[in-house]
């Protein structure tokens, strides 16, 4: 429990700059949002006189693309990028700063088993996310009601509101596995930031092109807007990936942990 | 020049690791070419007529993606954004990393200025900066030749590259000024990476919304386009000789608080 709190406390200017962050993100995409329903109020008028084929396919595009929650949906993905950021540099800092801040001698001969000292600092980190994300969800949610002018389906907004957790969830294990695995992090932000970028441009990218194999790679793309939007619910196969990958890298990490050669000078 | 040479050393893995990141982002985007269906001419001429803020929303703007060189703006703008990560970490890095690796009191206490440790510091990360330009320079002459069936303009691939240059520069040189003047050298690096982060989402907000043109100025990201670069006039040379100057200024800015910085030893 000390060491829970103690974790929690030198978190705490870090999750306040995070929520920050993220519900500054919120609001400065949302209040552009009534500018493009009106630019696509306008190009709907524009593109009348087209035919009809041509008309259907994208009339429907932008309608979907356009409404509240398409929006939503495609600002999502700077939310997620700085989610994932936040979430890798937390995992691997919460490891990683015993050795380089020299603490890990003091930390080690304390009388707890290793388990008990990784344990703590995975609940620090779960408690400091989900902070993060109430303030956000509490933040989109005003500036929601705000900002729609149709009714929002709560159900799917909540829906995509929480995939930034799930996808936190992954990276901060990812953070926490390669901080025990390797053998010295210079620098957190240096491993997390490239890190984060290759799988951010990947799903950029493959969004693009049209890849769907991606999917499996990248877990920004674990949680589709349109499936959402359809089923009021996530894909099933692709939020128990993101689960087993969670299981995986803490077991990981744990049994690494508990047999990792620490120095302490 | 013992100074540059172990600067050279102690970055060279990471060097690697961009150039590899560069190589498969280059040649693996471009490797998708034509796998985009060209819609057609109505639908071209519909996304032509559409305003700008819903042509960012759909994810690919105004330019054809038929033509190589159209393909390759898609790809490089995120080129443009590692490049700017690696720069801006490198800037802040490569100052910032002596205090945090307790290494600064033995630097400082060679018989060598520290004007000229700051120089040599700098003069490396510019020659790792003309190599990471030089890679994406030779990779996308070589795709865009090769999937453009060799009749396309390397000539203006090599512009592109000098306004790449410049932009790299600029996260250089606000690198290195951050890392001189903020009191933790931790600190440094995670400030470098919100400054670019923000101006990164800044530069997506400004697509969104022509209101906010304006920002252009606040964001390198939007200093110069690919595409009109690519396909018309070249750079936009206030925005040139903006980059330049502030460049110059920061460097100043560096140079000046690191002659009298307190060193954390």
């Amino acid at each position: 429990m000390n060491m829970f709190i103690h974790e929690l406390k030198s978190a705490r200017k870090s999750i306040l700059i995070w929520s920050l962050a993220l519900v500054g993100i919120t609001v400065l995409f949302l209040s552009i949002f009534p500018s493009i329903s009106r630019d696509a109020d306008e190009f709907k008028r524009l593109i009348e006189g087209y035919p009809e084929g041509v008309l259907k396919a994208v009339g429907l595009q932008i309608n979907t693309i356009t409404s509240f929650l398409g929006f939503y949906s495609y600002m999502f993905l700077y939310v997620m990028l700085c989610g994932a950021i936040q979430a890798m540099n937390l995992g691997a800092g919460i490891v990683a700063k015993e050795t380089s801040g020299k603490t890990a001698e003091f930390l080690l001969t304390k009388p707890v088993t290793r388990l008990e000292i990784l344990a703590a600092k995975w609940r620090a980190v779960l408690v400091s996310l989900v902070i993060t994300n109430i303030v956000f969800v509490a933040a989109a949610s005003f500036m929601a009601n705000f900002v729609a002018v149709e009714g929002v389906d709560v159900t799917v907004f909540l829906l995509i509101s929480a995939s930034n957790f799930i996808i936190q969830l992954v990276f901060a294990a990812l953070g926490i596995f390669l901080a025990v695995v390797l053998k010295r992090i210079r620098s957190v932000l240096t491993l997390s930031l490239s890190t984060i970028m290759v799988f951010f441009v990947l799903s950029v990218f493959g969004s693009i092109v049209g890849e769907e194999g991606i999917r499996y790679v990248t877990p920004f793309k674990y949680f589709d807007y349109a499936y959402i939007a359809e089923h009021s619910a996530y894909e099933a196969r692709f939020l128990v990936l993101g689960l087993v990958l969670v299981v995986m890298m803490l077991s990981a990490s744990f049994w690494l942990f508990s047999k990792k050669d620490i120095h302490s000078i | 020049m013992n100074m540059i040479l172990r600067e050279l050393k102690a970055s060279r893995r990471s060097l690697i690791f961009w150039m590899a990141g560069i190589l498969a982002m280059v040649a693996g985007g471009m490797s998708k070419y034509g796998s985009i269906q060209d819609s057609g001419q109505s639908m071209n001429d519909m996304m032509a007529a559409m305003p700008k803020s819903l042509q960012a929303l759909f994810g690919i703007g105004s330019v054809d993606l038929s033509t190589v060189l159209g393909y390759y703006v898609v790809v490089f703008a995120y080129v443009l954004l590692m490049a700017a990560i690696h720069a801006g970490l490198l800037g802040a890095n490569v100052i910032a990393k002596e205090e945090r690796d307790k290494t600064a009191e033995f630097l400082m206490s060679k018989p060598v200025s520290r004007m000229q440790v700051l120089k040599s510091k700098l003069a490396a990360a510019l020659f790792m900066i003309v190599i990471f330009n030089s890679t994406v320079l030779v990779v996308s002459v070589l795709m865009v030749q090769h999937y453009g069936g060799g009749n396309e303009d390397a000539g203006r691939l090599a512009i592109l590259m000098m306004l790449l240059y410049l932009v790299q520069v600029l996260f250089l040189s606000a690198g290195a000024a951050i890392a001189a003047v903020s009191k933790k050298p931790k600190q440094a690096v995670s400030l470098s990476a919100g400054v670019i982060l923000i101006t990164y989402l800044l530069s997506i907000v400004i697509e969104l919304s022509e209101n906010l043109e304006v920002l252009r100025f606040a964001t390198p990201f939007k200093y110069f386009e690919a595409k009109e670069v690519l396909f018309d006039i070249g750079g936009d040379w206030m925005f040139i000789a903006l980059s330049v100057v502030l460049s110059g200024v920061l460097l100043i800015v560096a140079f000046t608080v690191y002659q009298k910085r307190d060193l954390n030893v």
